[in-house]
C-alpha cells in the first residue's frame, strides 16, 4: 500500500510516498518559505514525478508535533483535507520520532531536538539496536540547560538531530564530548524517514477528523519569564 | 538613538515613512508608549515605507495584522492580551520571526523575555502639547 507524508512541523517542509518500506519519492526544501504556500504543490509535483494518482495513495501520514504553531497547523490541515476528500485513514506521527527515523540503521542513541525558542527544546531520546528503535524518554518541552543535564548520565555518542541540533551541539559539546550531528541530509525532519516510521505504526491510523496536533507545554519558569512587569531576561 | 518631535499624526507617519528605508526584512521594532500616542500612524507609515499598499488598523483584536501587499511584508502585533509563553506561541510569533519581514510589536513589554537579540526599541510619549510627540528609536543598530 502507498502511504503520502506530509511534514511542515519544524523549519523544513517535506513530503513522500512510501510503499512496503520502499520510497517511492520525496521533495524536500529548507528555505524560510510559508509552508502554507509550497506544501501542496510539493505534493502535487510529487504525485507527478512518481506518477502516482491521488486514489492510489491507501494511507496519509503527517507529523503532528511537537513542533512550530502555524507549520502544525498547516501540516495537519492539509492531509485532513486530503484524506477526507479520499476518504483515507491517517496516522499520526510524532515529530521527534519521525526525526529519530534518520538515524535508522546506525546502532546509536538519538536526541531529536526541536527549537522552542528562548533557550528551550523540545526533545525526547531514543535507542536504535538492529534496526530496533526504542523509545527511552517520552517527548518533553525543557530548557537547553536541562537537557544538557540528562544527557551528560547517558552513555555516548548522542546523535542530535532537528532544527535545534546545531544551536544545541554549540552550546553543550564541551559539556558533553559524545555529543555527534549527522550529515546536513539527516539533520532536518524528512518526509521519508516520517513516512517509514508512519508504516510501522499503521496500525495506529485514525479517521481524519481524529488527528490532533500535539503541542507541549513549555516549562513554567520560562513562562513566568514573560509575565508582565517582569523585564529582564535571565 | 534617533529622536524626532513630531506635531501632528500626519508627521508622526512620515518620520515612520522614512524610518522605513532603514529597516530590512528580519527586523523586530518593540513599541512601548500608552493609548493615543499614535503607534497605529506610526504603523501606517511605516507600511507605506517599505513599499506595503495594505490598508493599516490597530491588530487589537485580532493579535496579529499582516501586510504583505508589497516589498517587505509587516507583521504587526498586539501582545495587550498575552501574558504566557502558550499565548505567545499560539499568536505564531515565533514563526512570524521566520518569515522575512519586518515585526511591530505593541505592548512588547508583555513579551520581553522573548524578543530575539537586536530587537530595536521604539518609544512614542507625549511632548510639550496634547499634539506633540517625542519618538525615539534605540537598541538593536541604532
Amino acid at each position: 500500500m502507498k502511504l503520502l507524508m506530509i511534514d511542515t512541523s519544524s523549519q523544513s517542509a517535506g513530503c513522500a510516498i512510501v510503499e512496503d518500506g520502499k520510497l517511492l519519492g520525496e521533495n524536500y526544501t529548507n528555505v524560510n518559505l510559508t509552508h502554507s504556500q509550497t506544501i501542496l504543490p510539493m505534493v502535487a509535483m510529487l504525485l507527478e514525478q512518481t506518477h502516482v494518482k491521488q486514489e492510489e495513495i491507501g494511507l496519509f501520514g503527517v507529523t503532528v508535533g511537537p513542533g512550530s504553531f502555524t507549520g502544525l497547523r498547516i501540516g495537519m490541515a492539509a492531509v485532513k483535507g486530503m484524506a477526507h476528500a479520499l476518504g483515507k485513514k491517517c496516522v499520526p506521527v510524532s515529530t521527534l520520532e519521525a526525526l529519530a527515523w534518520n538515524m535508522c540503521g546506525y546502532d546509536c542513541l538519538v536526541a531529536p531536538v526541536l527549537d522552542a525558542r528562548c533557550s528551550q527544546v523540545y526533545t525526547a531520546l531514543f535507542a536504535w539496536q538492529g534496526m530496533q528503535l526504542q523509545r527511552l524518554e517520552e517527548d518533553r518541552a525543557c530548557s537547553i540547560t536541562e537537557l544538557g543535564q540528562r544527557l551528560k548520565n547517558v552513555k555516548n555518542p548522542v546523535f542530535l538531530v532537528g532544527d535545534g541540533a546545531q544551536l544545541c551541539y554549540n552550546i553543550l559539546k564541551e559539556e558533553i564530548p559524545g555529543l555527534r550531528l549527522p550529515s546536513p541530509a539527516q539533520i532536518y525532519t524528512r518526509a521519508a524517514s516520517a513516512a517509514l516510521a508512519a508504516e510501522r505504526a499503521a496500525a495506529a491510523a485514525v479517521d481524519p477528523a481524529q488527528l490532533e496536533p500535539s503541542y507541549l507545554r513549555l516549562p513554567q519558569a520560562q513562562r513566568e519569564l514573560l509575565a508582565r512587569q517582569k523585564m529582564k531576561m535571565v | 538613538m534617533i529622536h524626532w518631535t513630531s506635531h501632528s499624526v500626519a508627521e508622526t507617519e512620515k518620520i515612520a515613512e522614512g524610518f522605513a528605508a532603514s529597516l530590512s526584512a528580519g527586523d523586530v521594532i518593540a513599541c512601548r508608549g500608552g493609548m493615543g500616542m499614535g503607534k497605529t500612524a506610526f504603523a501606517r507609515g511605516l507600511a507605506r515605507g517599505l513599499g506595503l499598499r495594505d490598508d493599516v488598523s490597530s491588530p487589537t483584536f485580532a493579535l496579529v495584522h499582516e501586510y504583505t501587499d508589497g516589498r517587505i511584508p509587516l507583521y504587526h502585533f498586539d501582545m495587550y492580551r498575552i501574558n504566557n509563553f502558550e499565548g505567545l506561541y499560539s499568536t505564531g510569533f515565533f514563526d512570524y520571526l521566520e518569515q522575512g519581514g519586518v515585526l511591530l510589536i505593541e505592548w512588547s513589554e508583555n513579551i520581553e523575555g522573548a524578543l530575539p537579540e537586536g530587537t530595536i526599541t521604539l518609544e512614542i510619549c507625549r511632548g510639550a502639547d496634547e499634539n506633540t510627540r517625542e519618538i525615539r528609536i534605540e537598541g538593536g543598530r541604532f
